[in-house]
């Protein structure tokens, strides 16, 4: 262990006097520096004033003044997105999927203003984030640093010496390996400084010590890597080209063939797309405004039925309003059919992309990453779907205002009635039935059941290198 | 010309540099494949939205008898077809929308509609040419050409080759020459053939081609800068690679944060809330509160312009319009702020290749801000014309005549 250890001392000695390691190391830390206090900032910024947002759309809508009911369907409200804690690290979708949602009678909206749609072009990729800065550069970093981790001994003739001295190979792999593991370990004090900083504004233990120990594992991928590529090539220009063609591989052209993978396999009709195909089977269900709408002459008969009455007006409550929860209820039944639909070949597209990650530890790694920080795409859909529910919740809380408290003769009348007008009015206390909403990621047990595949994915690249280390190791010549 | 066949045959027994032609020309295959299936997708599923769209809306006006009703449900859908260019650089068709479907509603509840996809698209990107010959073709380059010189000091046979050749030119250009011209046509063989398909305009391809290769000489020049220096060739790849790095990733990168935090634009949420608000006030307000600013915006509708009932259509469409009005200054904002940024981002450009690339693919191809940006104005012109047809029929209120539909104005997408 000691030669080992002295083995990678000498190593580390080394870097620190190469001018070419330092500078290189300086700018990616300056870098990920500066990166790291941006992010954080403007994610703490984003989630105060979407958290004051929130409240202040709950706040409008209680201040309504009495109205009809359904005109507070249409006044509709909002849900926001709040960023968790880790999204300082890994603001992962929150760019691209819009952060805030309006919620209405009779529609699902899209999220809408996504970042990306008014953000400055400049071609391939998206702006700088700690964790593209760990998934892209620190890699290239560290390839720098290691690739001639014991090529550089091959080409001074050191190795002969080692090795005719009885030192054995496998220890000085396992020194190498270790000098490689010492900057691994400098490389995760700012992730480790984002996780900690992220459980201090309530993220879980559990989900901020995986993120640190995802990133880790990457890293380490990546150094069993280098070492396994110094022991099997024998000159350090062939081993740097390799490792560079690799990279090139797995972090820039493999994720991205995975997306266009994904998209050719399953092809998930756009909201618009879909919506059209809903509509024509809508408007099979009726019109919810009308309640003569023979749609719901099915409806009627049993109503009047279960109360004895024989026309509408004779009814104990307001049709129209029985109506509108009826078609409400059959509308967003449809709706959340469709978009259940959309979903779920989304999540299968990203499946497929995940998949990729046994080819590129870049695009597992960034999986995982998302999946813990909250920040992934079925965490998206879940805020889709709790919105969803909000809406649901308090239009039919109206709806049900409007079947109760209004009677059949005023609300028929008040398009051309003033006085019947004023009577379908609602008092404005009633608008209380909104629920308060608050969007929070997973719990931490949830997300990380989530990242246990990407994560072994690169647990799995790690054992494979290691027996390429080993391997390469017995067989090492001078 | 001896000399280039000589260059010829001993690029082709180097099997480093015939790996990384022979990638180049596989990642161009597949990128330009990709592109092509995914444009015909986009076309397909227009093709078929316009056919649903047009029965849609026949079905939605053969259900009622007032002109009112009949505008309130008829959609039409509104679209930005991809260009013959489009399958090198989908661009921005990635996170903006290029589809519709608007009515005579308040447009703004309903431009910022999303047609969203799959967010992981948009974040982690496609592998479309433009992104190739942006990014990882001047990567390959680099790997192909760095250890001209410095393999051969290696070898020993630096000296000895540069004295027999007499002037360095006439060795080194002719060898780096035949690699980068065995590159570019690797990249761009595809990309013609793709183009070829697609029925692409040529004027636009050579374009296209001028712009990767000028893009393929400037990383050449700096490979040539950096290779005439001594060290070896791991030490030359390095420095090369950081260079690549910082033009590539880093400039575009800081370049994209300083341009969004010195150009803010409006936080769009507020323009939806804004025009919300608007419309939604209009209900309890007095009628003449919608009325006189929608009188001063169309004088012409002064003799017809009273509202006598609590509800009337006309009534209705005009506090859509005038909540469209009240968000006006905020939209210009956006929109201006927007193309202020997509200003700072092409000046920004300059300073690397890999970002000038880009841009200029999607210039070409009509998927850059500009080309979304005007897709909207088209939409809005679109639905201008659409308020246009409506008011004398909502106004006038002659009787219903389903017939007069067949006069609707068609949204034309641009030639």
């Amino acid at each position: 262990m000691s030669a080992g250890l002295s083995i990678a001392r000498e190593e580390w000695r080394l870097w620190a006097r190469s001018r070419v390691v330092l500078l290189a190391g300086v700018i990616v830390a300056v870098l990920l520096v500066v990166t790291s206090a941006l992010t954080a900032l403007r994610v703490a910024d984003e989630a105060e004033a979407r958290a004051a947002r929130q409240a202040s759309a709950e706040a409008t809508f209680l201040a309504q003044p009495d109205r009809h009911p359904h005109r507070m369907v249409h006044y509709g409200h909002y849900a926001f997105r709040t960023p968790p804690p880790l999204a300082a690290f890994d603001p992962g979708v929150d760019a691209v999927t819009g952060q805030s949602i309006f919620l209405e009678g009779h529609r699902q909206n899209t999220a809408m203003f996504a970042d990306a749609r008014a953000g400055a072009d400049l071609g391939g990729f998206a702006g700088l984030t700690p964790a593209n800065i760990y998934q892209l550069l620190l890699p290239l970093l560290l390839i720098i640093i290691g690739h001639g981790v014991l090529l550089r001994e091959r080409e001074s003739g050191t190795l002969a010496v080692l090795l005719a001295q009885g030192q054995s190979a496998l220890t000085l792999a396992g020194g190498k390996a270790l000098a490689l593991a010492g900057v691994v370990g400098a490389f995760l004090l700012p992730v480790t400084a984002l996780a900690a900083y992220g459980a201090a504004r309530g993220e879980p233990a559990l989900t901020a010590a995986l993120m640190v120990a995802g990133y880790g594992l990457y890293l380490a991928v990546w150094a069993a890597l280098i070492l396994a590529v110094s022991l099997w090539v024998r000159q350090r220009s062939v081993a740097l080209g390799v490792l560079i063609f690799v990279w090139l591989l797995t972090a820039l052209v493999v994720p991205r063939l995975g997306i266009n993978a994904g998209s050719a396999a399953i092809d998930a009709p756009g909201k618009i797309e879909s919506d059209l195909v809903m509509l024509a089977e809508q408007r099979k269900l009726g019109d919810g405004h009308n309640a003569a709408d023979p749609a719901f002459a099915a409806l009627q008969k049993q109503v009047l039925e279960q109360y004895g009455a024989e026309k509408v007006e004779e009814l104990p409550m307001n049709w129209r309003g029985v109506v509108a929860g009826y078609s409400e209820k059959k509308l967003t039944d449809l709706m959340n059919q469709y978009a259940e639909k959309r979903m779920a070949q989304e999540a299968e597209q990203s499946r497929i992309v995940t998949l990729f990650g046994f080819a590129s530890p870049t695009l597992a790694v960034g999986a995982a990453s998302r999946t813990l920080a909250g920040t992934d795409l079925a965490t998206h859909h879940r805020f889709l779907r709790e919105a969803e529910a909000l809406r649901f919740d308090f239009v039919q809380g109206l709806n049900d205002l409007h079947a109760t408290k209004l009677t059949f003769a005023d609300d028929a009348k008040r398009s051309a009635d003033p006085e019947a007008e004023k009577r379908t009015r609602v008092n404005a206390a009633a608008w209380r039935l909104l629920d308060d909403f608050r969007f929070v990621p997973d719990p931490a047990a949830a997300r990380a059941a989530r990242a246990a595949l990407p994560l072994a994915m690169l647990l799995g690249w790690l054992v494979l290198l290691g027996g390429a280390i080993v391997a390469g190791a017995r067989r090492l010549r001078p | 010309m001896t000399a280039l066949l000589r260059e010829a045959r001993f690029m082709l027994r180097d099997r480093g540099a015939m790996v990384w032609i022979a990638l180049a020309l596989l990642l161009s295959a597949a990128a330009t494949g990709f592109g092509i299936a995914e444009v015909r997708d986009q076309r397909a599923t227009i093709a078929v939205l316009l056919e649903e769209d047009a029965k849609d809306r026949a079905n939605a006006i053969s259900k009622y008898d007032a002109w009112g009703d009949a505008a309130y449900d008829a959609f039409h859908l509104t679209y930005a077809p991809p260009s013959k260019l489009a399958f090198a650089a989908l661009g921005q068709r990635d996170t903006a929308p290029w589809l519709h479907r608007v009515r005579m509603l308040a447009l703004e509840g309903q431009i910022h509609e999303a047609d969203t996809r799959n967010a992981d698209f948009g974040l982690i990107g496609r592998f479309d040419f433009a992104f190739l010959a942006a990014t990882v073709a001047p990567l390959l380059l680099i790997l192909l050409l760095h250890d001209l010189r410095a393999g051969e000091r290696v070898a020993g046979r630096h000296d000895l080759l540069v004295a027999t050749a007499g002037r360095a030119l006439r060795l080194w250009l002719p060898r780096a020459g035949m690699r980068f011209a065995a590159l570019a046509l690797a990249l761009l063989l595809p990309f013609w053939a793709g183009a070829l398909v697609e029925g692409a305009p040529a004027l636009q391809v050579l374009a296209a081609s001028g712009l990767v290769l000028g893009a393929l000489l400037v990383w050449w020049l700096i490979v040539e800068a950096v290779g005439r220096r001594p060290g070896t060739p791991a030490a030359l790849l390095a420095a090369l690679v950081g260079i690549w790095l910082a033009l590539a990733l880093i400039l575009p990168a800081v370049a994209k944060t300083a341009i969004e935090a010195s150009h803010p634009v409006p936080d769009g949420a507020e323009i939806l809330m804004l025009q919300r608000e608007a419309v939604n006030d209009a209900w309890d307000k007095p009628k003449a509160a919608t009325m006189e600013p929608f009188l001063a915006r169309h004088p012409e509708w002064r003799a017809h312009g009273t509202v006598d009932k609590p509800f009337e259509w006309k009534w209705y469409y005009a506090f859509q319009q005038v909540g469209d009005m009240q968000a006006e200054p905020i939209v210009r904002a956006y929109r201006e702020g927007r193309l202020a940024r997509d200003r700072a981002a092409g000046i920004a450009a300059f300073l690397s290749p890999a970002s000038l690339v880009e841009r200029g693919f999607e210039r070409l191809a009509g998927t850059d801000t500009q080309a979304m940006i005007g897709y909207e104005d088209r939409v809005r012109a679109f639905h201008a014309e659409l308020r246009a047809f409506h008011y004398p029929l909502l106004f006038r209120d002659p009787p219903y005549d389903p017939l007069a539909f067949e006069k609707l104005p068609r949204y034309q997408p641009p030639r």
